[in-house]
């Protein structure tokens, strides 16, 4: 049984089945590799470009607001992939489809929430004048 | 015999947890810790939602706004350390992968080392804020920021916490099958910290400063 299943995990088309000889060989553990670099270099420069685009302001606001959100999830995209091996093997499938199916329940959860109390806002809530005063910021007491 | 999955078939425990179910140890209890993971993301998600509803001027109460807490320059530090540890880990994973048990103890151990960095920075933008009276009682706004920053410097006191365990578990048991599983499920743990980040320091820093 022991050899069976030691040659199946070197053929590498079940090795989902039964336990490993070497804990080294587990599929899992035989995942790590150079995309981690890779995923450290992009994830860098992504957040490094997001940045400058606020710091420089180069697009107005909303467009802005896109922008960086789109390098976000590219950022988010390149670290599934590279740092937590979200593919579509057979080691991987379940993970995989966990992610994917949690994903709309995170756009939904933060879109739906912010859209109702949008809405909120702009119907019940009239603006007192201290609010409007809140909107010019307040500085904090000491400087930075 | 009972024929659903999880009870005693023929007297030898639970199905899940008998040879030839389908599933070894290993990928079992990374696949469960994953799933907890991403109940884990679902907090993330409610704090962003929060974050997103208060981030209003209106529940400023006249406070300080996101473009004089939030900034993204001093985050962008926090990237660097945070990324970083994370790099480091995955170097200990890839000696991992060769049975180098000396090198997995130095892959954690820079880790460990340069999320203490993260942590101090961290602190220091803490510190800096509630000295100039930017408190989380002051505001709805600065509530839901700080329950961000600190739910996620939470996990990462956890995850130096979960490091220096495994330090002491590679020193005195070595990479046994039980030590393994639980270094994957650290770096399942450190890793998805580097992904939340990222809209950490998109949607908290970066549009602070620009709303």
């Amino acid at each position: 049984m022991g050899i069976h299943v030691h040659l199946r995990v070197f053929a590498g088309r079940d090795y989902m089945t039964e336990s490993n000889h070497s804990t080294f060989e587990h599929p899992e553990v035989q995942l790590a590799g150079t995309g981690y670099v890779a995923a450290y270099v992009a994830g860098i420069a992504l957040m490094g470009l997001s940045l400058m685009l606020v710091k420089d302001h180069a697009l107005d606001p909303t467009a802005l607001g896109i922008a960086i959100s789109g390098i976000a999830g590219l950022a988010a995209l390149l670290q599934c992939v590279l740092l937590l091996h979200m593919t579509l093997s057979r080691t991987q499938i379940w993970q995989t489809v966990a992610l994917v199916l949690f994903v709309p329940l995170f756009i939904l959860t933060i879109g739906l929430t912010s859209w109702m109390f949008h809405g909120l806002y702009q119907r019940t809530m009239l603006r007192p004048i201290a609010a409007s005063q809140a909107m010019a910021p307040a500085p904090l007491r000491a400087p930075r | 015999m009972k024929g659903a999955a999880g009870e005693t078939a023929g007297g030898l425990g639970p199905v899940m947890w008998r040879p030839n179910h389908g599933y070894d140890d290993v990928s079992t209890k990374t696949l469960g810790f994953w799933l907890y993971m991403l109940s884990d993301a679902m907090m993330f998600t409610a704090l962003f939602a929060a974050y997103a509803v208060l981030g209003h001027a209106m529940n400023a109460a006249g406070g300080p706004l996101p473009g004089t807490v939030a900034h993204p320059t001093h985050a962008f530090t926090e990237t660097l350390w945070l990324f970083s540890s994370v790099l480091a880990y995955g170097g200990a994973m890839i000696a991992l992968k060769k049975g180098n048990r000396v090198g997995v103890m130095a892959g954690i151990a820079v880790a460990l080392l340069v999320a203490l960095g993260f942590l101090g920075s961290d602190l220091h933008e803490v510190t800096r804020l509630f000295a100039a009276g930017a408190t989380p009682e002051r505001s709805g706004y600065l509530s839901a920021f700080f329950a961000l920053v600190f739910y996620h410097g939470l996990h990462v006191i956890v995850g130096v916490a979960w490091m220096l365990v495994m330090l002491g578990q590679v020193a005195v048991f070595g990479l046994s099958e039980a030590v393994v599983y639980r270094l994957l499920n650290l770096r399942l743990f450190w890793h998805f910290q580097a992904v939340m980040w990222v809209f950490m320091f998109t949607f908290v820093y970066l549009r602070g400063a620009i709303i």
